[in-house]
């Protein structure tokens, strides 16, 4: 059948489309170009080849900020997840308290970055914070949440999966609730207990939810700024410089458009990689 | 810190809206918080209120950092205001690029009387050769508090082998002797004092040699003895976690800058006592704080009104009432005079230690690449040196190295 009106899509979709070109496509196509340049945003731009890309390879700040976004990233899923799944076992049930501790729990997911931030800077204060007081408290020693190397990331992964796991629990719940309950039944009639039930019937029906649970705590832990921006600026010892905050230094710290613009360009290419891997893994889930 | 955030309104100095019909209206990017930040905006209104030609809009632009990277954007945008102020290490870049409005003609720019450690001449070697583009207002030398309390009757430490042996006098369980941020500005101080330049007089950048090593050593002997407290986050954030730290007694003696003598003054409920830094081989201190500039890529007419305001803030009556309720230096020899005329300084000794060490200020070099020197090469190299206890020898050979790289 042929459209009456063919070019009437078209027109629907313009004031999205030109938003997207105007603050998506322009930007990266900017950034794309401005990263064969030395700008500094004062002084004339020279082109320089692929010199920036070559600078942030063999200074190690790609590589440095990639692993590090990667670890934080790896532990936010993981924590994410189990945790996710966990509450959102306890907590799928009717009831006042089940609602409230819904609630609760999500409510984190609300609040803003920058709150957060300073709520965590508080808490992890290496003298006068309530972790560390709380460890006092119980006879253990204190620890250097935020001034050591191997722990200020394990920290910050903890404070994101806090603020995400309420997220991931929702969405469990949501899958969870989208179950066929005759299966669960069914299962139980052939002498199922409620571990083996979880084990060979829900959790197999909840890997399209945990796949996508999964893909976008990546993506959002990758896109990480805020808390360290407030709790570590990137450091101790750059042990915290996620991907954004590399940007972020080079562009206003270092004022390095062009090193800056080439930290973008291979985000971009990270994060495209990953919304791919994303998109394979649900067309393999759906494919008969 | 909130009412310093309600003030503006209150004072009405800082709105656009707020400007009377006829005034050229002036932004003013500043980036002083807290105490100080509400000084310079009773400065402002006092201005506003004074005259009836320009209005001063002053508009808060988070730390010094932060403000640059916002003038910088300004600048590529086309949108930079007329008047702001800027750290003394980015002034020969800015300069060199082109962005500061050459003020040697404007009027009576040679007469104002600047203190010659503060000006652009004393402030940098070479600075006298170029074009005047930048003028102090907030300057400062970093100096030592200590918790008189604690620190009791004890002779103020006039060596570094005196600062650690008070430091470890000072420490106990849950409390630290010293503390100082791990920072480029402090550094300085140390490598001046154990007899080094961080560039030297040729140009080359040395960052000290053996006096840069001598200083790292320092420090990484006192955080491995666990007398000095090294501050978690990086720039002011650091600083501002000490300065938290001392107040709460969690920190005897801390270094910091003279800017905030009158904050933790008033904010410490024990009694604050400013001691000059020690000496090395030699006594040394960097100068530090901001330069105003004009910019260039304003108006005249918004040029000549902002000119009109720094005249205002440099005279005697207003550069000393911004030392007087901040710490900051006072920047004209009239200032200084003023207060200690008035027996300001015989009544506020902490307020004459940065003053009296002005003596031993230490000029930064005229180089485009000292900023990027501080904020790239040294300051991220001090952290690891410090916290990892690496080799500061082989760190600083890696720093020159970086130093050395040119950009593609």
């Amino acid at each position: 059948m042929k459209p009456s009106r063919p070019a009437e899509p078209f027109w629907l979709l313009l004031p999205m489309l030109t938003s997207l070109g105007l603050f998506f496509l322009y930007p990266l196509v900017s950034a794309f170009k401005t990263s064969f340049y030395d700008w500094d945003l004062l002084t004339a731009p020279r082109f320089v080849g692929w010199a920036n890309y070559r600078a942030i390879f063999a200074s190690g700040e790609l590589l440095g900020s990639l692993g590090t976004t990667l670890a934080i990233s790896s532990l936010v899923v993981v924590g994410s997840l189990v945790l996710g799944l966990a509450l959102a076992l306890a907590v799928h049930r009717p009831g006042r308290l089940a609602a409230f501790a819904r609630s609760a729990v999500f409510s984190a997911y609300v609040v803003s970055w920058v709150a957060v931030g300073l709520l965590f800077l508080w808490i992890f204060d290496a003298d006068a914070g309530v972790a560390n007081r709380a460890l006092a408290g119980l006879g253990l020693p204190s620890l250097p949440w935020l001034t050591s190397t191997r722990l200020a990331p394990v920290t910050v992964a903890l404070i994101v999966i806090w603020k995400v796991t309420g997220y991931a629990m929702v969405v469990f719940l949501s899958g969870l609730s989208a179950l066929p309950p005759e299966i669960a039944e069914a299962a139980a009639l052939d002498g199922a207990g409620p571990w083996a039930r979880l084990r060979h019937v829900t959790l197999p029906l909840l890997r399209p939810t945990a796949a996508f649970i999964a893909t976008t705590s990546l993506i959002a832990s990758f896109q990480l700024f805020d808390v360290v921006r407030l709790l570590t600026q990137g450091g101790p010892v750059r042990s915290t410089t996620v991907l954004v905050y590399a940007i972020y230094e080079q562009l206003f710290r270092d004022l390095r458009v062009g090193r800056a613009s080439a930290l973008v360009v291979v985000f971009f290419v990270v994060l495209s990689s990953l919304s791919w891997l994303k998109l394979r893994a649900f067309r393999a889930e759906e494919a008969p | 810190m909130l009412a310093a955030a309600t003030l503006p309104s209150v004072a009405g100095g800082c709105d656009r809206d707020d400007a009377p019909a006829g005034r050229v209206v002036i932004p003013f990017w500043f980036t002083y918080g807290g105490r100080n930040r509400a000084t310079l905006e009773k400065l402002v209104t006092r201005f506003n209120l004074g005259q009836h030609d320009v209005w001063v809009r002053a508009v808060f632009q988070g730390d010094y950092f932060e403000g640059l990277a916002k003038l910088r954007t300004a600048l590529a945008a086309g949108a930079a205001p007329p008047l702001s102020h800027v750290v003394g290490e980015v002034v020969p870049y800015l300069a060199e690029a082109g962005v500061l409005e050459p003020l040697d003609a404007y009027p009576e720019a040679h007469q104002l009387g600047l203190l010659p450690s503060l000006d652009q001449s004393g402030s940098f070697r070479g600075g006298a050769e170029r074009p005047l583009v930048a003028l102090p207002f907030n300057r400062s030398t970093p100096i030592a508090y200590v918790n008189a309390a604690l620190f009791g009757d004890r002779e103020p430490p006039r060596s570094w082998e005196a600062l650690g042996d008070v430091a470890r006098e000072l420490t106990v369980t849950g409390r630290f002797g010293f503390g100082c941020p791990i920072d480029w500005w402090y550094w300085a101080a140390l490598v001046g004092q154990a007899g080094g330049q961080v560039v030297e007089q040729d140009g080359r950048v040395s960052l000290g040699g053996n006096a840069g090593v001598a200083a790292i050593a320092f420090w990484q002997s006192l955080v491995r003895s666990g007398v000095m407290k090294r501050p978690p986050g990086r720039d002011y954030n650091a600083w501002e976690q000490l300065s938290q730290d001392f107040l709460a007694a969690r920190v005897a003696m801390i270094w910091s800058s003279t800017a905030f003598v009158r904050y933790l003054e008033e904010t410490a409920d024990f009694p604050v006592r400013a001691l000059p830094l020690p000496h090395g081989v030699r006594g040394s201190v960097p100068t530090g704080g901001t330069h105003f500039v004009l910019l260039k890529s304003a108006p005249r007419e918004l040029k000549l009104a902002a000119w009109r305001f720094v005249r205002f803030l440099l005279e005697a009556e207003s550069a000393a009432f911004w030392s007087r309720e901040t710490g900051y230096l006072p920047v004209t020899s009239a200032a200084a005079e003023r207060l200690a005329s008035s027996g300001f300084y015989a009544s506020h000794p902490n307020h004459r230690v940065a003053l009296d060490q002005l003596s031993v200020a230490e000029p930064w070099p005229w180089s485009t690449r000292l900023f990027r020197i501080q904020r790239e090469v040294v300051q991220p190299r001090l952290e690891a040196a410090v916290l990892e206890n690496r080799n500061p020898a082989e760190v600083l050979a890696e720093a020159r190295a970086a130093a050395e790289e040119r950009d593609p």
